[in-house]
């Protein structure tokens, strides 16, 4: 990255604003690595890999439910944002096959926290 | 009808679970309107109310609580219609409201460009380009009224403000991420999702006082997060945002990272300078405080990672803007790590003022196997535990000191009633008499002489007397002690003495544990009546305390018994008692 | 007299830190990372090089937990002893592995494969009780897992 000045650092803020339609967060914050975020992530890469989804996976920190990581949160376009918690290899392919392919949502591992906006 | 989606959960306490009942007849019933294609009903493991019975949630706002079988036509037909049935549906305003926690789980903490693009480092570029001033950013954090989150609340501004008035060559500023309040975890969290913010909130300190170099304290047991910080330390370099001249305001700023090593004490500001300078992490006698005399002998302001982390959304948003939450004297949010016997056991951030029953039961789902609530536990080892009567208190600094405890760093332990507050005591003065540092013997005699009573007290071995010895001990260590950490060592008994005095006399008078809890004082037996005479448990028994045979059944010798519980774990006639 | 050489390791690690005030600690945080404890004698080389007393070196050795005096062995393995894991019953899971191990915590088995350590918080507490071994997290350990753990490693130890 180039050195930034105060107008640089808007122009970047604006660009890296512009956020992708359809994207999968995994939580890699310790907890959720000791509960195997790790794995998550890597078999949601070469899974989405295998079966030609477009989609981009990320990391992220914590969200907060340390009891139920493995957490990953999906967005997918003209679908509500949900957060998925205890996902290991079969719910992640679920979570890719059923919800980012088909739209239609995982049951049983959906953790709908309420937080103020 | 547009495509529509229903969550679906039984969030009752009763069993079974009938998510799936309750699924399949919203199945059914979609089917039988022909909605199927349209309408999405998905169980889900936690739709964010608790103890509400069976919840249906129409996305994105519509929630309906205790639902009868019997409604459920009903809520279909509405949904149908694209219209909400107003008395039976619910709302429930969300008790969360993330400040701190702003940017954790949402950008990706390795990247400098997602910080950015979520308003990252536009507050330090307010401050150099708009407030050009320390007295304007100074003057913000005033009216934001932020008091320090590592504990014991001091101002923020008063910090900086007095470490600003000193005229001093070099400053310093330190962020402390000494995070060893055991069962609290805050800090490793935002340093680990979010360390861009904490880098943003130290360089608007350094400004503030004129400082221009930093450090960051963080525990060795924390490698990702020592890893992510130094790694958004790296970036900041090399994006120009720390170093020489930022962003070209003629602003120099250095950071550097410096581990801990496993000391409780390195917590407290003077020990963890000591630290920082390479040596044994021992307190030294304030005055002189670090805003005058600190690191190196040079002015220094030592903040909590939480409250570094509040700093550039106060800059951002303004002080009065971040005053709106919170009560009369504590303002913001705060973190909490709530765990223990609570359900959903993570990080929570709510508004000061938010009370301890709304934190555990609404947000954290109630209690563990539906047991009852016994009482919280905040501060840590140098807090006290706060009955389930006081569960309604708002959460601030001032009402948790009246109560005997601290709001400390966040740690909230919830216990149930299987837990004994004699052995809660005895735990976290262990945890005080291995991490006093020695250095003064309020401490170093205190915390071992106590820790030799509640031990003697587990163990059936107590007096009465041994009562007001600990209560005098108390009384002197938090006079005489030299730092914080001797201080507050103990906060725990004093608090669990001061509520549950008639748990202590059980173990004295009556040589029993009401929670069951301290080994010592068990006793096991084998229920005649219940016994099918199976064997299981002597089979179990390693101390061979067991005898008897398959004719006559099994007796338990007490004093053979190494009272491991085993023969109580394995009898699947609950033949065993324990008590 | 003949000055020591320092191994070429030690010269990098000091080194990396010269001209940087205070940096004992993160020197011996190095050194340990490398050799998984502080050694004797690169604690001699090392007053030498800094020209520092011993007594200085080793004060600060032995204040701190983290930094080891004797080789650990080869697996590391810690037992949180946290709040929230000690309520969920962490003590039960050190006695087990006392037993089983057959030493204090502290201490390295005496086929020298694992060294019992108690640790105050992982900060994994919404998992707890925890074991860590080396770098791996054992969430949500029961009494009956700690055996079934222990031999991943010691089937590992054999096949080599």
């Amino acid at each position: 990255m180039n050195k930034l000045t105060k107008e640089s650092l808007d122009n970047i803020a604006k660009q890296s604003r512009k956020e992708e339609k359809n994207w999968i967060k995994v939580g890699m914050s310790s907890c959720g690595i000791a509960a195997g975020a790790d794995e998550v992530l890597k078999v949601l890469i070469e899974e989405a890999k295998k079966r030609n989804i477009q989609v981009n996976i990320k990391k992220c920190g914590c969200v907060g439910m340390c009891s139920v990581e493995p957490l990953v949160e999906v967005n997918v376009e003209g679908m509500p944002r949900v957060t998925y918690g205890r996902v290991n290899k079969d719910v992640a392919i679920q979570i890719l096959e059923d919800h980012i392919h088909n739209h239609r949502l995982v049951n049983d591992h959906i953790y709908d926290i309420q937080v103020k906006k | 009808m547009e495509n529509k989606i229903i969550y679906v959960r039984d969030t009752g306490l009763v069993s079974p679970d009938r998510t799936k009942d309750v699924h399949t007849l919203l199945l059914n019933g979609l089917r039988d309107r022909g909605m199927q294609a349209s309408v999405q009903a998905v169980r889900v493991s936690d739709i964010g109310v608790y103890n509400q019975g069976v919840v249906i949630k129409v996305l994105p706002d519509v929630t309906y609580f205790n639902v009868k079988d019997e409604d459920i036509g009903r809520i279909l037909d509405a949904i149908k219609q694209d219209k909400t049935i107003s008395e039976l549906a619910s709302r429930r305003e969300p008790k969360q409201l993330r400040v701190v926690l702003r940017n954790c789980g949402v950008i990706d903490p390795e990247s400098i460009e997602e910080y950015i693009a979520h308003d990252g480092y536009q507050a330090i570029k307010k401050v150099l380009f708009e407030f050009k001033t320390p007295d304007k950013t100074i003057d913000e954090m005033k009216k934001s009224g932020l008091r320090g989150r590592g504990g014991a609340g001091f101002p923020t501004w008063m910090k900086w403000i007095f470490a600003k008035q000193v005229a001093s060559d070099q400053k310093y500023v330190i962020c402390n991420g000494d995070e060893g309040d055991p069962g609290a975890y805050m800090d490793r969290s935002v340093l680990e999702g979010d360390p861009h913010s904490v880098v943003e909130g130290m360089m608007i300190a350094g400004f503030s006082i004129g400082a221009t170099k930093g450090y960051f304290y963080i525990r060795a047991e924390y490698p990702l997060a020592v890893e992510r910080v130094q790694k958004a330390i790296d970036q900041c370099y090399e994006a120009g945002l720390l170093g020489n001249n930022v962003l070209g305001s003629g602003f120099n700023f250095d950071l550097e990272v410096r581990l801990g090593a496993g000391a409780f004490v390195c917590g407290e500001e003077t020990a963890l300078i000591a630290s920082i300078e390479g040596r044994r992490g021992t307190p030294h006698p304030r005055p002189p405080y670090p805003s005058v005399k600190g690191l190196w002998d040079k002015p220094t302001v030592i903040n909590n990672v939480e409250t570094l982390a509040n700093v550039p959304y106060i800059i951002l948003k303004g002080g009065d803007e971040f005053a709106k939450v919170g009560t009369q004297t504590s303002k913001g949010t705060k973190v909490f790590a709530l765990t223990g016997k609570v359900k959903n056991s993570g990080l929570v951030e709510v508004p000061m003022g938010t009370s301890i029953r709304e934190i555990v039961f609404d947000i954290g789902g109630g209690i563990l196997n539906n047991k009852n609530i016994k009482a919280v536990q905040s501060g840590g080892p140098s807090g006290g535990v706060i009955p389930k009567d006081y569960i309604d208190t708002p959460v601030d600094y001032e009402n948790l000191q009246k109560l005997g405890s601290i709001m400390g760093s966040g740690g909230m332990i919830v216990m149930d009633e299987d837990d004994c507050m004699v052995d809660i005591a005895c735990f976290y003065q262990r945890f005080c008499y291995d991490e006093s540092c020695g250095k003064c013997s309020p401490c170093r005699i205190g915390t071992t002489q106590m820790l030799n009573t509640l031990c003697k007290i587990t163990e059936g071995l107590g007096e009465l007397s041994d009562l007001d010895n600990l209560r005098r001990i108390a009384q002197a260590m938090q006079r005489a002690a030299l730092c914080g950490l001797g201080q507050t060592a103990p906060n725990p008994v004093i608090s669990t003495l001061r509520y549950y005095e008639d748990e202590y006399k059980a173990h004295i008078i009556d040589k029993k544990c009401p929670s069951k809890k301290c080994r010592n004082l068990l006793t096991y037996k084998v229920i005649s009546e219940k016994c099918k005479k199976c064997g299981l448990c002597l089979k179990n028994c390693e101390a061979k305390a067991i005898t008897g045979n398959k004719d006559d059944g099994y007796i338990i010798d007490m004093n053979k018994c190494i009272r491991c519980g085993r023969c109580f774990e394995v009898c699947k006639f609950k033949a065993v008692s324990k008590e | 007299m003949q000055e020591e050489k320092l191994s070429a390791d030690i010269e990098n690690i000091v080194k990396k830190w010269e001209g940087k005030k205070g940096s004992l600690i993160m020197i011996l945080h190095d050194i340990q990372n490398l050799y998984g404890y502080v050694p004797r004698s690169t604690s001699l080389q090392l007053s030498k090089y800094m020209d520092v007393p011993l007594a200085r070196i080793y004060e600060v050795i032995t204040f701190y937990h983290f930094f080891k005096l004797e080789p650990p062995g080869k697996h590391l393995v810690q037992v949180c002893m946290g709040t929230a894991c000690y309520l969920k019953g962490a003590s039960d899971l050190l006695l087990e592995l006392r037993n089983i191990l057959g030493v204090n915590e502290g201490c390295t088995s005496n086929d020298g494969l694992f060294h019992l350590e108690v640790v105050r918080c992982l900060g994994c507490c919404g998992l707890a009780p925890v074991v860590k071994i080396d770098e791996k997290v054992y969430s949500k350990v029961t009494k009956d897992r700690i055996a079934d753990i222990l031999a991943e490693y010691e089937e590992e130890a054999v096949a080599k």
